[in-house]
């Protein structure tokens, strides 16, 4: 506990020299909401646990729902961001660099967000680590649990390699600095960079075709599932994660630096604006294919699901979110001279990072709720109280962990805002 | 480690199939009965169900009856998708489930082209004397009291032919209390029996055959 407060000590230290620090006032509030949405979300898990699936809504028919679709969007988030970070650190986009740590934490972050969501939906929680002892090499999601590890460790490490010269330069006045630099005394970063570039590069086609093309091959293969059986439904995942990752980023930037009282770097923030409009564009230009192609070859099984988007009972999700708060509205600000405004960029990725909750959920619910066989009952679906606040405190536990982080750790580069090394 | 061992391809087992003539389903649904009987099956699953459809625009109307247990697919994509292999093909090809093994992720749920798979939430017919004193007898696997916490609670769980049965020389329950006596059960493999011979009568098709999953139930039409 003392480490911990030492460290509190020393950091608040660092933002009396450096910038004007964070509101006392606000960062006590805003860890007292995240403690009290997790401590709901707590008991909500509780109930699960205790009763097992039977708290959910879930049933035989629609076996899959808001879990794992938050799971789905979790991933996106990780890859997309993590792809941001690997636009700096592979392919030398140093314009972004002020955000490449943030793009790591937010990477590894969501990572244990999204496992944390998938196994509080496993039937058997306590044979959650069997899985990576039995192997089915047909099943991809037997593939993705490997990935998801090697992905974390990897991302683990790529954010060490990037705090490092900074926690060395912490070292001698904070104990948790001191331990995480792992008795590393060089503040050279030159060796960091060459291994970032290193890991990075072994992490885009991990993140690619492993992590989030390989979560979106999981619906992909499923034949007997309208608008999942689709050769795009892995490319659609990698563009919306883009979209996702770098919505997130870019919100994360503009709230942080506006919570620290530090200045907002307008241009970084039109130009994340810009890649998301850009990403943005894509993942329409997809969408129209992915819709097109069911509608006009007139395949039934497929346009059935597409009813039940639009007109179902799950078309406020279609319309309201993902369409016009994930997608029309955005790309309307990020396309217009409207980026040029910080605030606005902010909103646009906001309704994004929102939006995309709603393209996840619509993955997932409505190919699940047309009955495989005409005749079998058709599913019913819509999460549960205890669903909800389960989620709700897991996202509360993910916004912990990255303000946790954000606060004890060299988060931002500490040369950089001495005013020491600028990179552009 | 000898050459001893029969080939796995060699199919000296017998090859579980079921024949349902539809012609003579009457939709009475003791197939659904008496397999929730058999299996002690909880509340909301029922390993065989009578799917019941109204066919053509009044007045020119006929119901139709499609009775439907698991297919028993030779290429099973239920299998194919469970990440621990707990859900696989049989020697005699029934799909089995190891409930020991299987994690409740739900995968083969959602890719089962038949919705012959569901998933076991703990209910129980507590308003039943002593429903949970005998688990399921799946497999010959004798499980003891249905008590949270044991398996197949929080697996998935399916028509198996009612296998244990089968070893013990018996037809499934739905094939036994048929009362229409549309169902026939038998071995694939033997020319003789009569699933083989109705199998390749020319009334006989088999569900979603576009996907190639290879059912073994046969339908008559």
């Amino acid at each position: 506990m003392s480490a911990l407060t030492r460290d509190e000590a020393a950091l608040r230290l660092d933002h009396e020299q450096t910038a004007p620090g964070p509101n006392r006032l606000m960062r006590a509030g805003w860890y007292l909401l995240l403690v009290t949405l997790m401590a709901a979300g707590g008991i909500a898990v509780l109930q699960r646990t205790v009763n097992g699936l039977a708290a959910t809504n879930l049933t035989s028919t629609t076996p899959w729902g808001a879990w794992i679709a938050f799971y789905i969007y979790f991933v996106g988030l990780s890859a997309g961001a993590f792809l941001l970070s690997s636009l700096i650190y592979v392919f030398g986009m140093t314009r972004f660099e002020q955000v490449g740590r943030m793009a790591l934490l937010t990477a590894l972050v969501s990572m244990i967000v999204a496992l944390v969501f998938v196994l509080i939906d496993l039937g058997r929680m306590e044979r959650a680590l069997s899985a990576l002892v039995h192997f089915n090499w047909l099943s991809p999601l037997a593939w993705e649990m490997r990935f998801y590890l090697i992905y974390i460790l990897l991302l683990a490490a790529e954010f060490w390699f990037a705090m490092r010269a900074d926690l060395v330069r912490r070292a001698a006045r904070s104990r948790l600095a001191r331990w995480l630099s792992l008795g590393s005394r060089s503040t050279d970063t030159a060796q960091d960079h060459r291994m970032l570039r290193v890991l990075g590069t072994i992490g885009v086609p991990i993140a690619i075709f492993g992590v989030h093309g390989g979560t979106g091959t999981i619906f992909a293969i499923v034949k007997a599932r309208g608008m999942w059986f689709s050769a795009l439904t892995p490319i659609v995942f990698i563009v919306s994660a883009l979209v996702s990752g770098t919505a997130l980023l870019a919100l994360l930037y503009i709230l942080r630096q506006k919570a620290l009282r530090r200045p907002v770097d307008s241009r970084m923030a039109a130009d994340l604006g810009k890649l998301l409009g850009g990403f943005l564009l894509v993942d329409l230009g997809l969408l129209l294919y992915e819709y097109l192609v069911p509608l006009l070859s007139m395949a039934p099984h497929e346009t059935e699901v597409l009813h039940v988007m639009m007109e179902g009972p799950y078309a406020w999700s279609f319309w309201i979110l993902q369409l016009g708060i994930g997608m029309v509205a955005p790309a309307i600000i990020l396309m217009t001279r409207l980026r040029e405004s910080v605030p606005l960029t902010a909103l646009a990725a906001l309704m994004v990072v929102v939006g995309i909750v709603g393209v996840r959920f619509n993955i997932v619910v409505p190919p699940l709720v047309i009955p495989t066989l005409r005749g079998l009952p058709a599913g019913q679906y819509f999460p549960s109280a205890v669903e909800w606040w389960s989620s709700a405190g897991i996202i509360a536990m993910g916004l912990l962990l990255f303000s946790l982080a954000a606060d004890l750790l060299p988060v931002d580069d500490d040369a950089h805002e001495i005013g020491g090394t600028a990179h552009d | 480690m000898t050459a001893a061992a029969p080939e796995p391809g060699s199919r000296k087992e017998p090859q579980w199939a079921m024949v349902i003539d539809l012609q003579k389903c009457i939709g009475c649904d003791t197939c659904t009965v008496s397999c929730k009987a058999e299996n002690r099956t909880p509340p909301g699953i029922s390993y065989n169900v009578v799917i019941a459809m109204e066919l053509g625009e009044f007045p020119n109307t006929r119901r139709a009856y499609l009775p439907r247990p698991c297919m028993q697919c030779d290429s099973p994509p239920c299998a194919g998708v469970c990440p621990v292999g707990a859900t696989y093909k049989g020697e005699s090809g029934v799909v089995i489930i190891d409930h020991d093994r299987c994690i409740g992720c739900r995968y083969c749920i959602a890719a089962c082209p038949y919705g012959a798979r569901s998933f076991d939430f703990g209910e129980g017919y507590d308003e039943m004397i002593a429903y949970a004193e005998v688990q399921a007898p799946e497999y010959g696997v004798r499980r003891g009291p249905r008590w949270r916490g044991e398996a197949p609670i929080g697996t998935v769980r399916k028509c198996t032919f009612c296998l244990h049965r089968i070893n013990r020389g018996e037809e499934p329950a739905c094939v036994e209390t048929c009362i229409g006596d549309a169902r026939y059960f038998g071995d694939l493999n033997d020319p003789n029996s009569v699933v083989a011979k109705l199998a390749s009568s020319p009334r006989a098709f088999r569900l979603r055959e576009e996907l190639g999953t290879q059912p073994r139930v046969i339908y008559l039409k």
